[in-house]
C-alpha cells in the first residue's frame, strides 16, 4: 500500500499567492469581499494557535487529481497587463508543481485593476 | 422637548453629584480629599477615562486600514462583474476588467493637450477590443488632426499597457470648452 499524503487547499493557495506576488508588474493580489472575510477568520484562528498566517487572499483553488487555480491581481500600467497575467500563470503553475508535486490543469488570471501611477 | 428631566444625575451618599466629580476630575477640593464616596467615584471615573482614551487611540489606525481593505474588496467585487476575455493560450484563461482598460484608455486620451476623455466603453471580441469614446475638446485646440492624435495614443496605450489590439475605435467629440 502506498503511503498517503494530503495537501490542503490553503497550502496550495498560499504557494500560488506567494508565486503570483513575486511576478514583476503585479502590484498586489485582490482579496474581494469573500477573501477578506475568510482571511480575517483564518488570521484570528491562526493567531489563536500562535502562528503567523500565510496570506492566501486573491487566490481560489480547486484540487482533485489536478489543480485548478484562479488568481485576482492588480497590475502596474508600466507593464502589459496580459503579459503580466501570462507570467503569473507560469510562475504559479511552476511553484505549485515544485512545492506539492500536483499537476496544474489551468491557472486563470483576472486583472481587476491596472494602476496608472 | 427636553431630553433630560433634571440636571441632577446620580447623587453620592455625601450629597455631591457624580457629574460634578466628573467635571472636576483633575482638580480636587478639601471635601473630596476626605470623603470616601467622592474618592471612590473619582477612582472609578479615572479608570473609565483611561480606558476610553486607550480604546479611542487603539482603534483609530487599524480601523482606517480595515476600512481601506473593505472598500478595495468592494471595488474588486464590482470589477469582477465586468471582466473581458483576453488573448490566452492553454495555460488558462486571462481576463482583464473592462473598467480598468477604460481607465487606461481615458488616461491616454487625456495626455493629448486640450482633450478631456469622458465616457469610454470597451467591448471584447476574440483577441481584439472595440472601443467607443466620447471627448470634450478645448476650442483652442480643436483641429482636424486632433482626433487622429487621440486615436494614435489610445491604440498605443491599449497595446503597451494592456497588451490587446484595438480593432475598432469610435470617437465622438461631444462637447467644447474654453469657448
Amino acid at each position: 500500500m502506498t503511503p498517503e499524503h494530503v495537501i490542503t487547499k490553503p497550502v496550495v493557495a498560499a504557494v500560488a499567492a506567494h508565486a503570483a506576488r513575486g511576478v514583476t508588474g503585479v502590484v498586489r493580489l485582490e482579496p474581494g469581499v469573500a477573501g477578506l472575510v475568510g482571511s480575517v477568520a483564518r488570521t484570528a484562528r491562526q493567531r489563536f494557535k500562535g502562528l503567523d498566517p500565510v496570506p492566501t487572499e486573491g487566490v481560489r483553488v480547486r484540487v482533485e487529481n489536478q489543480v485548478w487555480v484562479e488568481v485576482d491581481v492588480v497590475t502596474s500600467a508600466v507593464d502589459q497587463a496580459v503579459a503580466v497575467a501570462r507570467a503569473v500563470q507560469r510562475a504559479v503553475s511552476r511553484a505549485i508543481t515544485d512545492a506539492t508535486g500536483l499537476p496544474v490543469a489551468a491557472v486563470a488570471v483576472f486583472v481587476l485593476d491596472i494602476e496608472l501611477s | 422637548m427636553a431630553m433630560n428631566e433634571t440636571d441632577q444625575g446620580y447623587l453620592l451618599p455625601c450629597g455631591r453629584d457624580v457629574e460634578a466629580v466628573w467635571d472636576r476630575l483633575d482638580e480636587i477640593d478639601a471635601h473630596e480629599l476626605e470623603c470616601p464616596h467622592c474618592l471612590g467615584a473619582r477612582e472609578s471615573l479615572r479608570a473609565l477615562r483611561a480606558a476610553t482614551e486607550e480604546m479611542a487611540h487603539d482603534t483609530e489606525e487599524p480601523s482606517r486600514a480595515l476600512f481601506g481593505r473593505i472598500m478595495s474588496a468592494v471595488r474588486a467585487e464590482v470589477r469582477r462583474g465586468d471582466v473581458l476575455p483576453m488573448p490566452s493560450d492553454d495555460a488558462g484563461p486571462i481576463h482583464v476588467s473592462g473598467r480598468a482598460i477604460a481607465a487606461v484608455l481615458r488616461f491616454a486620451a487625456d495626455t493629448v493637450p486640450g482633450v478631456r476623455a469622458r465616457h469610454c466603453e470597451v467591448v471584447s471580441r476574440i483577441d481584439v477590443i472595440d472601443v467607443r469614446m466620447k471627448l470634450a475638446v478645448s476650442y483652442v485646440n480643436l483641429s482636424v488632426d486632433l482626433v487622429d492624435v487621440v486615436r494614435e495614443r489610445v491604440t498605443a496605450a491599449a497595446a503597451a499597457r494592456v497588451g490587446v489590439r484595438v480593432d475598432r475605435l469610435d470617437i465622438t467629440v461631444e462637447d467644447l470648452y474654453d469657448l
